[in-house]
């Protein structure tokens, strides 16, 4: 079955000449055309773009030319990532019809390795929250359950591969919105460290936290994946310049003697199968030969709060050029410069979006900025610090993804808090900026996906994509599609 | 600016200048730093603020901000960072611009004016790098945005409020806009909006040591207008505080930004204090801080040029040029470059700054010129000068030669006199001897005056033959003339 393929296997058979380009963007095509009208994963399809980059690589094979990393690969990708010439909604009506001047550096990246970019996914309105029900272009179902968020804010980007519409997709990472999606569509999802991915082309929300990473079916089609990414940009001054590791090597690397540190403290308010589930995750681990420590991480009970402060008020900032001026939607109602702003963002912009926006710019006002921005950034100091020492004392952070399972869609909207507490798990890391990774771990009662988080310390991504990996050697979590969606190719 | 009672009250001013960099690139893009082009040829999608866009910092600008701390004596911070300035405006791409809040790249510092003759220091407070917005062109029906100047590298310089007159602050701006031009870093080109101060202007009285209330007056582009304008306001400030010496002074000054309107010669409110924007400062997420190494610095110091103030020494100790001249000559670096290549040909340097300064400034100014518009060669105006030591020609006939160089640029003073007969001297011996002999008979006593020591008394002799000649005696032959009938 094709669609069990992970994207390292396919570019294998595509190489050998199995598969060709053509057979393979065919097929997942036709998947796409088949199920997405169940999930409303994607918001365009590339169908006569893809098709001809997949022509251009069979003819490429054939002349025995050098063909890149991901060659014959389909991949999707979140809708607040810049493709030049194509439509970038960000999931958000202002804009509904903005065509890209340009491409992400990271589309760049994997259109030189030959990737075929197959279409955007869905998303929560400017990556802002976290169950895909506040995209403008209705919500992302989650293939495990259809009456289920997949997660969010990269609800698209999740769900299709979880579906298994194509083998990767990239989302992006400011709060947890590639792992907790992962863990709920029960794939792998990878957040690179701050600094690791350029973030030139990547809509910002919170400049300082947003990353974009891979989904995969696994650790090692991420590390794949990573090794793309991981290109240097010069139009990026928050990336870090180092030379990025093999990591496909790096992963196979032996795992056993690793330390890793458990914030039992922090989880104590783990709902009791949750935690117990977790604990059964953990025993597979240590079967692998690694060894767990408990360390002190309760500092992190401030993540939420700091997370709400800091991300909102660089978000306040960054949606400012959304005005109706240059592009995007300017209200005709507007009849002075006064309007054009009130109006086009009033209508432009859903109700989450002016939530934050409205919170990030109280944050920032000249009366409020000492209480709140001020203060939060010395707690983020503390967090940086409390981090690190933690590092010192083991080599990976083992801990839940998040506190529950995909909650049903029609719950979403009663208690806004109760969204956003969903990220508590997840929020510290982006803070500290480290890498880290959610890998299916298993499924609830119910059946519903539940997720591993694997944490390093700063630009040590290849030692979480290794732990991940063991653990996928030594469970097929990774390896379950959900029901309707397979048996096909 | 005589009627201001400047001995009851003292002006107290500090300017904002803000002076565009002169290099390559925009501050945060690869765009071309360039004026005057077609709207919107010189733009990227950071630029224009598209989603998804970041900055990079300008390394070519920080060496120039460098370069001017180095100059000014200020303080090189190893460690500044860059802030975020929020505001809405449809020339401000992101609505937010990139400054340095917080931590800017200079602290302190001074600029040593020569002018009017006396030398004196006023301090810097501080000085940081931003970018400039783009510009707002309004059409009959419509208004258009311009980002040619978006994203331009600015270097804006804070002076400490210690300038008491419009003439001071003139003299501050001045000096500033030519240590910049002697460096290279800037070409503040006022008309291209090259250079703009915001002042804050208050007033006081004589010996008080507190700042009363202040008004800010924003974005002056000529440093007549910045003098009318600051001097509108003094005036102003002091009418109110005597017209009513009891009441409380932030009653009777309407603090706020004001804009000088050059049409109605008035300072118009723009927005008062208490609706001050607040700018929401905080820190940019996008550019990491910026670390000067002390290495970067040295190797800057070893390549700064003569500065204003040495070039204005070097003219006072070695050219023994008058204090006045030699101050008004190295304010303006082309004025000064072309003082030294004219003085390479004139050899005078006192003769050759006066006629720099007085006489060809007098007619340029007539005729709405500058000196380099003008078009007139150094080397010209400097043979000129030779012309007249050499005594070919006379002061006389030099001013006219020198209206006709204005008028062809192109064509050099020896040319001229040999083309215009009314320029030559008249050399022929028999046509002048008779005038010298007749003006000795009458002059009997400058004769025993100068034989008695008095070399003015040869001067005034020579004078009055050359009146009889209308000017056009050769002054060497009356001289020669004078010393053989005499002795």
């Amino acid at each position: 079955m094709m669609e069990a393929e992970t994207a390292k296997i396919l570019g294998e058979k595509f190489r050998a000449g199995d598969l060709s380009a053509k057979e393979i963007t065919q097929a997942y095509l036709g998947r796409i055309s088949k199920h997405d009208g169940k999930l409303n994963a994607f918001l365009q399809v590339f169908e006569k773009r893809s098709l001809k980059k997949a022509e251009e690589l069979d003819r490429k094979r054939k002349g025995g030319r050098p063909l890149g990393k991901l060659a014959g690969i389909p991949i999707a990708i979140k809708d607040n990532i810049l493709l030049k010439g194509e439509i970038t909604t960000c999931g958000s009506k202002f804009l509904e019809n903005y065509s890209s001047l340009y491409s992400a550096t990271v589309c760049e990246l994997l259109e030189k390795e030959d990737a075929i970019l197959i279409g955007k996914t869905n998303l929560d309105e400017f990556a802002m929250g976290g169950s895909g029900t506040h995209s403008a272009y209705g919500p992302t179902k989650n293939p495990w359950d259809l009456s289920r968020t997949p997660g969010g804010s990269s609800s698209g980007s999740a769900a299709c591969v979880a579906a298994r519409l194509t083998p990767l997709s990239l989302g992006s990472d400011t709060g947890g919105s590639i792992r907790q999606p992962a863990s709920f569509t029960g794939i792998t999802g990878f957040k690179p460290s701050y600094g690791r991915v350029s973030r030139y082309g990547l809509v910002a929300f919170a400049s300082s936290m947003d990353q974009i990473g891979p989904f995969s079916q696994d650790a090692e089609d991420a590390a794949l994946v990573m090794e793309v990414l991981s290109g240097s940009c010069q139009k990026d001054a928050t990336q870090i310049q180092s030379p990025p590791p093999n990591f496909l090597e790096k992963i196979n690397e032996p795992i056993a003697g690793t330390k890793v540190g458990i914030p039992w403290d922090f989880m104590k308010e783990l709902e009791s199968s949750s935690r117990s589930h977790f604990e059964k995750t953990l025993e597979i681990c240590k079967e692998l030969g690694v060894e767990f420590i408990p360390i002190d991480l309760s500092v992190l009970k401030y993540g939420i709060a700091l997370y709400y402060i800091l991300a909102t008020a660089e978000a306040s900032a960054n949606l400012a050029r959304f005005d109706g001026v240059r592009y995007g939607k300017r209200s005709s109602r507007a009849t002075t410069l006064d309007e054009i702003y009130d109006f086009s963002r009033q209508e432009g912009f859903g109700s989450e979006v002016k939530n934050r926006i409205l919170l990030g710019t109280y944050i920032l006002s000249s009366d409020h900025i000492d209480t709140y921005y001020v203060k939060a950034q010395k707690i983020r100091t503390l967090i940086i610090r409390k981090m690190r020492e933690a590092f010192g004392q083991c080599d990976l952070i083992a801990m839940p993804v998040t506190p529950s399972v995909a909650f049903p869609l029609d719950q979403i909207g009663e208690d806004p808090l109760k969204e956003y507490l969903q990220d508590l798990y997840t929020v510290g890391v982006n803070i500290a900026g480290l890498p880290a990774i959610s890998v299916p771990s298993g499924f609830n009662h119910e059946g519903l996906p539940m997720g591993l988080q694997i944490i390093g310390p700063q630009m040590h991504d290849s030692d979480v994509l290794r732990l991940a990996h063991h653990f996928q050697k030594a469970t097929d979590f990774a390896t379950k599609i959900p029901d309707g969606f397979g048996g096909e190719l | 600016m005589s009627d201001i009672p400047y001995e009851h009250w003292e002006p107290v001013i500090g300017l904002e200048i803000h002076v565009q960099l002169n290099t390559q690139t925009k501050m945060y893009t690869r765009s071309p730093n360039h004026f005057g082009d077609e709207p919107n040829v010189n733009i990227d999608p950071v630029d224009t603020g598209q989603p998804g866009t970041l900055p990079v910092l300008n390394a070519q600008a920080v060496r120039f901000a460098i370069q001017l701390g180095l100059a000014i004596g200020a303080e090189i911070s190893p460690v500044s960072t860059f802030d975020r300035k929020s505001y809405f405006y449809p020339d401000t791409p992101r609505n937010y611009q990139i400054t340095q809040f917080f931590q800017p790249i200079l602290r302190g510092g001074r600029v040593t004016c020569d002018v009017g003759g006396k030398t004196r220091h006023f301090s810097i407070d501080r000085a940081h790098l931003e970018d400039d917005s783009g510009m707002l062109k309004h059409f009959t029906s419509f208004a258009g945005i311009d980002f040619n100047r978006a994203g331009v590298p600015l270097i804006e310089i804070v002076s400490t409020p210690t300038l008491h007159s419009p003439s001071d602050a003139t003299a501050y701006a001045k000096t500033l806009r030519a240590i910049m031009q002697y460096l290279g870093i800037a070409n503040c080109n006022m008309e291209e909006g090259g250079m703009r101060m915001d002042a804050n202007v208050s007033v006081r009285k004589r010996g008080e040591k507190s700042l009363r209330p202040k008004i800010e007056i924003k974005n002056m582009n000529s440093f007549y207008n910045m003098e009318l304008a600051i001097e509108s306001a003094i005036r102003a400030q002091i009418e109110a505080y005597e017209r009513c010496p009891h009441a409380p002074h932030e009653e009777l000054i309407v603090q706020g930004t004001y804009r000088w309107n050059m049409g109605n010669r008035r300072l118009e409110l723009l927005r008062m204090k208490e609706n001050a924007l607040d700018y929401r400062y905080f820190p940019e997420p996008d550019l990491p801080p910026l670390y000067v190494e002390q290495k970067q610095i040295e190797d800057l110091k070893k390549t700064l040029p003569e500065l204003p103030h040495q070039r204005y020494r070097r003219y006072v100790e070695e050219l023994n040029l008058p204090a006045e001249s030699a101050g008004i000559l190295v304010l303006e670096k082309f004025t000064a470059d072309f003082f030294e290549e004219a003085l390479a040909v004139a050899k005078n340097a006192s003769s050759l700054a006066s006629w720099i300064t007085v006489e060809f400034a007098g007619r340029l100014k007539e005729r709405g010129l500058t000196l380099k518009s003008s078009g007139l060669q150094a080397k010209h105006v400097g043979m000129l000068v030779k012309l007249i030591q050499d005594k070919t020609i006379t002061g006389r006939i030099a001013k006219q030669v020198a209206g006709n160089m204005l008028e062809k640029p192109e064509s050099d003073p020896v040319s001229i006199v040999q083309a215009n007969p009314d320029y030559q001297p008249v050399q022929d011996t028999s046509v002048i001897e008779p005038i010298v002999d007749r003006i000795l008979e009458e002059n009997p006593q400058s004769i025993a005056d100068y034989k008695a020591g008095r070399t003015k008394a040869l001067a005034f002799l020579v004078g009055q033959i050359m009146k009889e000649t209308r000017g056009k005696a050769s002054p060497s032959v009356v001289n020669d003339l004078i010393q053989k009938k005499i002795d």
